[in-house]
């Protein structure tokens, strides 16, 4: 989570935003939020049905698995990777999908 | 005037994660010695290696952590092991140096557990700019252990990246400050030889 708050400016850059979202609850998450000085919304999501949605969510576990996904601006998933984010190659990825959307 | 939510791809990058950490390791070795006796470290960076005695310490390869560094058992009883390191994303977020520094030492050996104490703090000169160094002693009274740590922010590009020494001593052990010395000497070297990927990007 600090290596995407490290690269807010860049994701400006390429125009994406990014969202946290968790298991935990939003007590939890303003504590941690705080605690790693985030700035980006984080999304309290106990119910689950996010990370079942973007498959994320291993039955019978209390928590998501960890995964970085990729929306583009039509609501298409264009990046899914698992495990800690590798933040080179999402920026990489990011820049691609802007000169994508800058062509006609 | 467009409305700046109308230009704006709305791109949105979502995040699930939980703790843990996931490495990966190299084989291939990654540094030369140049002619003059300095340590080309991945064609990236060059600085002079300390003397013999310190190991070469890789503790992730991956690309959010330590980058690399070097590490010596002292004479003495555990805990007496000095390390130090230079660390490309050292902890927190802020590119102005006075914040960073505070949210760093929330995190820096925050295993550990120790209060720190600052001893000195003071604007510096490092890999070509303007830096900030600051001496801090931190105290486990549970484990009677201590550490004296420096840590030296500088700049590439618009980030901040860090170098850092840490000796660890029993509490009633004593620090050899010579470790420092030669801490100050790999940090005054420190130089980057090409862009980062961040102002390459």
């Amino acid at each position: 989570m600090e290596g995407h708050q490290r690269n807010l400016y860049l994701y400006e850059r390429f125009n994406a935003r990014v969202l946290g979202v968790s298991r935990d609850d939003v007590l939890t998450l303003k504590y941690w939020a705080k605690g790693l000085d985030l700035t980006f919304p984080l999304l309290s999501n106990i119910t689950a049905f996010l990370g079942v949605s973007v498959d994320a969510q291993v039955e019978g576990r209390p928590i998501f698995s960890r995964r970085t996904i990729i929306i583009d601006k039509t609501g298409i998933i264009r990046y899914v990777r698992d495990g800690s984010p590798e933040f080179k190659d999402i920026l990489l990825f990011l820049k691609k999908l802007n000169q994508e959307g800058g062509k006609p | 005037m467009k409305r700046k939510g109308l230009s704006i791809l709305c791109l949105v990058l979502v995040v699930a994660w939980l703790s843990g950490c996931a490495t990966t390791e190299t084989t291939k070795k990654p540094y030369k010695l140049s002619q003059q006796g300095t340590v080309i470290w991945e064609d990236e960076f060059e600085f002079l290696p300390p003397p013999p005695g310190w190991k070469l310490l890789r503790v992730e390869a991956g690309e959010n952590d330590i980058n690399f560094g070097f590490m010596r058992s002292d004479p003495g009883p555990f805990p007496s092991v000095t390390t130090f390191a230079y660390d490309e994303e050292p902890f927190g977020c802020t590119p102005g140096f006075e914040q960073r520094e505070k949210e760093f030492f929330k995190r820096f050996l925050f295993n550990a557990i120790v209060q720190f104490q600052i001893l000195e703090k003071k604007k510096v000169q490092v890999v070509g700019g303007e830096g900030l160094a600051v001496l801090v002693e931190g105290k486990d009274p549970i484990k009677k252990e201590k550490v004296r740590a420096k840590v030296v922010f500088g700049k590439r590009g618009d980030r901040v990246v860090g170098f850092y020494i840490t000796q660890w001593r029993p509490m009633d052990g004593s620090y050899d400050l010579s470790a420092f010395e030669v801490f100050d000497k790999f940090v005054a070297s420190f130089k980057f030889l090409k862009k980062s990927f961040y102002e390459t990007l």
